[in-house]
């Protein structure tokens, strides 16, 4: 068994569980987060957007932008970024294949795209029946 | 790679952000939980806090990292009394960029 953490945009979250539906698969946990990754969160109002250019030159000259941010109490500043954070435990084998297809449906090409994660679960119990290991996630 | 799932104090977040960012990992995710411990919560006189509030800080690392963020965490968000939380480490198998496709962190 293996757990699909996936952190992707608010608005792709029902493009997502219908292609998971499709797929066979649709029980899923969803919880809304807040997060950040390499660009350290979004020195703009438009979250998700493209970064304007004037977001790299204050990278470059202020390596941490989100103390810098802090220090000049800028407006317009987000630490982090709103996401639904996806949470499936699936068997090993579709594992690819529902990688593959979160990944496709997600994809804009644009940074803030999010992330998957991929861990091993070792057992699972269904309450209401008592089933455990791989008859409890179907 | 590992995952690293810190429950800290909700007033300690900012500084424990700000320290893993001056190390080098500013990738995270937080999210607000509500928790207890050992103690079972909290009396004061004849209240009871049964469950208190946390916030809870994902990153996911290489395990060569995890020892440096375990002590950035564990300096940062101490007090030295209780509820300061707790630091979990799992491991991942696999991680995956939305944006291109590609495996790896």
């Amino acid at each position: 068994m293996k757990e699909i953490t996936a952190i992707i945009r608010r608005d792709k979250l029902p493009a997502t569980k219908k292609a998971l539906a499709d797929l066979g698969y649709p029980s899923l946990t969803i919880q809304s987060v807040e997060g950040r990754g390499k660009q350290r969160g979004a020195m703009c109002a438009e979250m998700d957007t493209e970064m304007p250019d004037s977001f790299c030159s204050a990278v470059k000259l202020h390596p941490t932008p989100s103390s810098y941010a802090l220090e000049h109490t800028l407006t317009k500043v987000a630490l982090y970024v709103p996401k639904r954070m996806l949470t499936v435990v699936v068997p090993d084998d579709v594992v690819s294949r529902l990688v593959k297809e979160i990944v496709k449906v997600n994809k804009t090409g644009k940074r803030g795209d999010g992330r998957i994660f991929v861990s091993t679960i070792e057992s699972a119990l269904r309450l209401r029946t008592g089933e455990t290991g791989g008859e409890a996630i179907i | 790679m590992k995952m690293i799932r810190a429950f800290i104090r909700p007033e300690k977040e900012q500084e424990v952000v700000l320290a893993l960012e001056g190390a080098g990992y500013p990738s995270l995710t937080k999210m607000a939980v509500f928790g207890r411990g050992k103690q079972k919560g909290l009396q004061i006189g004849a209240v009871h806090y049964d469950e208190l509030p946390k916030t809870l800080i994902m990153t996911v690392v290489d395990d060569a990292d995890v020892n440096s963020i375990i002590t950035i965490v564990q300096d940062k968000a101490r007090t030295g009394f209780i509820g300061d939380g707790k630091i979990f480490v799992s491991p991942v198998d696999n991680a995956y960029t939305i944006r291109t496709g590609q495996e790896g962190l």
